[in-house]
């Protein structure tokens, strides 16, 4: 069990860099500000945290401050060997962070913030989601000007079925045996549609390469060796796709998963105080309108709906997106049986594709 | 009547504590009665979310396999958000997979169809319901055995709970409200005719001394009547004093007024043998008459229900004999022969000596004065009793009573007071003893026996 669970936590696409990224920020302790420390765990890439972290800190500069960049089977493990360490635990693994939450190991939040936010955003008042990042596709120019724009899975699939053999090698893909989000996607886009086995299939009669990390797959994008690349987490895709015009972001019309980062505050956390301020901030009106403005997190509280936020996401694309649903269902993911029951599956359909199309 | 001792409160608290208590059952059942209804409402979804997982529990390379359905888990999370474990265990009870190892359930299955158990448990410091499902595989040749478990917190139950016990709770005070209510005004509806009686009494003339006719419940009519009876009693007890200051009054008047003829008369003589003669009739006169005041003090103060003199210890055999040689003169001037039969033991009684050195006294004289040849002064032991008896006239029996009242006299003997026996009666009474008039020992004279209470071995 423990072992199944320890290769389901790769979880390397969040963290393109391996090694541990530490900010640290001092205290300047101000007449009247509140004191402490607070150390916080997050599978976050610094670029998108630091920003977070800055302002923070300009608002409660008295509090000494410790971020660790983990990924996020480090982040867990460590944890699980140290649950007093850690003030504030981030991640955007979703079932590991609610089963954390479900297993009794977060305390709750009383703040007024955290009963305003919205509901399917968080669970009980112990778990907090406070990004919206969509699911997308990463398409080159080449790509669009031989065969147009896939706008959906459903002329993706079209498109892989018709010209697997011209795109063969220049599709990618995450692996879901190696990667937990990979993995994530597929158990939750199985249960979705019964067309997935389809595209597993297709997918498999293109050759498609399958990695690790969104990060490989934005290199290989970039560089020209992808022309498409399928299920990329957008919050990282954004930011390499606005430098580089041969790029380009779909978010599918049809459906577009969307995960969330968690934020819990551990039952033992040794700083609870600076911990509860933390997440007030992060779920608060001032950190969620850093989040909006300089982050591609997107930015999920209901007052907030510029540019960078869910509200204007939904506006968009409203009915195709899919939040990952913060409940038990996240358990099901995790079950050894269920995961060794659809890799097998998922095996099987993408090489019988593989076979089909040779 | 202090205000801590009043009927309305007693009452109040009488009737008011075995409601609050039976209130307080009543709520206690209905938080049993909210749990179970919750209880039973949420195990169907233990029941649903075990019956789900069963159905996708399969036989695939030589093992159990599970290909868990996500809404089996949802479902046992309601708006509560309930934290889900579930688990499943083959035969051997040996753990395939879930994502808490949960413990077994002890118990059999029994005669249940559906294989099902619940019950109530703490793992891991969470407070959990468990559900248990027994089934095996409904497989051609497979018919491995298995057991799912799942188990959640109670937060949705307890919140259809307390919603439930809300509900009777609201009930429940509103009755109790009432009952309240219902109570006071019944006991002051019920008390009211003490209020009227106490109303009626203090509204009353303190003069007067007549019945109270009010109209009141049973109860009270009985206290009504008791006040009744007293105020008779009271009424008799005033003709009395009034009918004794009359004839007291006469008494006194008949001889002053003797006196005072006598002085008059015996003035306009100038002979001094003729004054001696009348002022030796006047100084038996006023002796008559002083003895006959002292009486009448004396029988008053006996007559005061308020007067409560302290007893000593005193031995009637002395007493008796003291009797006898304070009256021995007299009697023997008078050619009576006076004797006393001791008891061979004392008689010890608690009593004051010189009211019962009067009532010998008054006894013995009255014996003299209406002509007896023998008197006996005689004491017994058990019960302690003192007696005089006489061979004189005696008393007939009907009219024995009506001499125990004052200034009433068996003859016309112009010495007497008719205080005597009244006296000797009121006697008696301070020492809580019984006067009896009986015949004398061979049916003639006049036996006054005097039984004191208690009983000296």
């Amino acid at each position: 069990m423990r072992l199944g669970v320890a290769t389901l936590l790769l979880w390397l696409c969040t963290a393109p860099l391996a090694a541990a990224q530490d900010l640290h920020y001092p205290a300047r302790p101000q007449p009247n500000q509140a004191t402490g420390q607070l150390v916080i765990h997050g599978a976050l890439d610094l670029v998108h945290v630091r920003p977070l972290l800055a302002a923070f800190h300009r608002r409660y500069p008295g509090i000494e401050l410790t971020y660790r960049n983990l990924d996020t089977l480090p982040l867990h493990e460590r944890f699980l060997a140290a649950p007093d360490e850690v003030d504030v635990l981030i991640s955007s693994a979703m079932p590991w962070q609610y089963r954390l939450a479900n297993d009794g190991h977060a305390q709750p939040l009383d703040a007024a913030v955290a009963a305003a936010w919205p509901d399917w955003a968080r669970w009980r008042q112990e778990l907090f989601a406070f990004t919206f990042e969509p699911v997308v596709m990463v398409v080159r120019r080449e790509l669009i000007d031989r065969f147009g724009r896939p706008e959906s899975h459903a002329d993706l699939l079209t498109l892989l079925q018709r010209h697997g053999t011209a795109l063969a090698g220049r599709v990618v893909t995450y692996d879901p045996s190696r990667s937990g989000a990979g993995y994530t996607y597929a158990i939750e886009e199985s249960r979705l549609s019964p067309r997935y086995w389809d595209l597993v299939a297709a997918l498999g009669q293109a050759e498609a390469s399958l990695v690790d990390t969104t990060g490989e797959m934005l290199a290989g994008l970039a560089e020209g060796r992808y022309w498409l690349g399928y299920n990329l987490l957008g919050s990282y895709a954004h930011r390499v796709v606005e430098r580089d015009p041969a790029l380009e972001m779909v978010i599918p019309d049809d459906y577009a998963l969307v995960t969330q980062r968690l934020a819990l505050i551990p039952r033992r956390a040794p700083h609870p105080r600076s911990a509860r301020r933390f997440l007030e901030y992060l779920i608060g009106l001032e950190g969620q309108r850093v989040i909006a403005e300089q982050t591609a997190l997107g930015a999920i509280h209901p007052a907030l709906d510029g540019p960078g936020t869910a509200d204007r996401l939904r506006a968009t694309h409203g009915e195709a997106l899919r939040p990952l649903a913060l409940g038990p269902g996240l358990l099901a993911t995790l079950d050894d049986l269920k995961r060794q029951a659809l890799l097998a599956r998922w095996r099987r359909e993408f090489s019988r594709g593989g076979e089909a199309g040779e | 009547m202090t205000r801590r001792d009043s009927l309305y409160r007693r009452l109040l608290t009488w009737l008011l504590l075995p409601l609050l208590a039976l209130g307080g059952l009543m709520v206690l059942q209905a938080w049993m009665d909210a749990r179970r209804t919750a209880d039973r409402a949420y195990d169907r979804l233990l029941e649903a979310a075990t019956l789900a997982i069963a159905e996708q529990v399969q036989w695939q390379e030589q093992r159990l396999w599970l290909d868990l359905p996500p809404a089996a888990l949802e479902m046992l999370a309601t708006d509560a958000e309930e934290r889900v474990f579930y688990a499943l265990y083959d035969a051997q009870g040996r753990f395939v997979t879930g994502n808490a190892e949960l413990p077994g359930d002890p118990r059999e299955v029994g005669e249940r169809a559906d294989g099902l158990l619940y019950r109530d448990i703490v793992w891991r410091d969470l407070a959990l319901r468990q559900g248990v499902r027994r089934a095996h595989l409904e497989d051609w040749r497979q018919r491995e055995r298995f057991e799912v478990r799942v188990a959640h917190t109670r937060e949705g139950r307890e919140r259809l709970a307390a919603e439930l016990l809300r509900g009777n709770l609201a009930y429940i005070l509103t009755m109790a409200a009432l009952a309240v209510v219902i109570l006071l005004l019944a006991i002051r509806a019920a008390l009211a005719p003490l209020t009227r009686l106490r109303r009626a009494i203090r509204a009353r003339d303190p003069r007067t001394l007549a019945p109270l006719a009010l109209s009141l419940p049973r109860e009270l009519a009985e206290l009504r009547e008791t006040l009744n009876d007293l105020l008779a009693r009271m009424r008799r007890v005033r003709a009395n004093q009034e009918r004794f200051i009359g004839d007291a009054s006469h008494q006194l008047r008949t001889p002053l007024a003797g006196l005072s003829a006598r002085a008059e008369l015996a003035l306009r003589q100038d002979d001094p043998a003729r004054w001696r003669e009348a002022l030796e009739a006047m100084h038996t006169t006023s002796v008559r008459t002083s003895r006959l005041a002292i009486q009448l003090l004396s029988l008053t103060r006996l007559d005061n229900p308020e007067y409560r003199p302290e007893l000593a210890s005193l031995d009637l055999n002395a007493l008796a004999r003291q009797a006898v040689r304070a009256h021995w003169n007299a009697c023997h001037r008078d050619a009576v022969d006076l004797g006393v039969e001791a008891s061979p033991s004392p008689v010890t009684i608690e009593g004051l000596d010189w009211q019962l050195e009067e009532a010998l006294g008054n006894l013995i004289d009255n014996a003299r004065r209406y002509g007896a040849r023998h008197i006996t002064v005689r004491t017994h032991a058990s019960p302690p009793t003192l007696e005089v008896e006489d061979d004189g006239p005696g008393i007939p029996a009907e009219r024995r009573l009506l001499m125990l009242r004052p200034f009433h006299r068996g003859s016309d003997d112009p010495d007497g007071s008719g205080l005597g026996l009244a006296i000797v009666d009121g006697i008696a009474r301070t020492h809580d003893a019984r006067l009896a008039l009986e015949d004398g020992d061979d049916g003639r004279g006049l036996r006054v026996v005097l039984r004191f209470p208690g009983d000296t071995p």
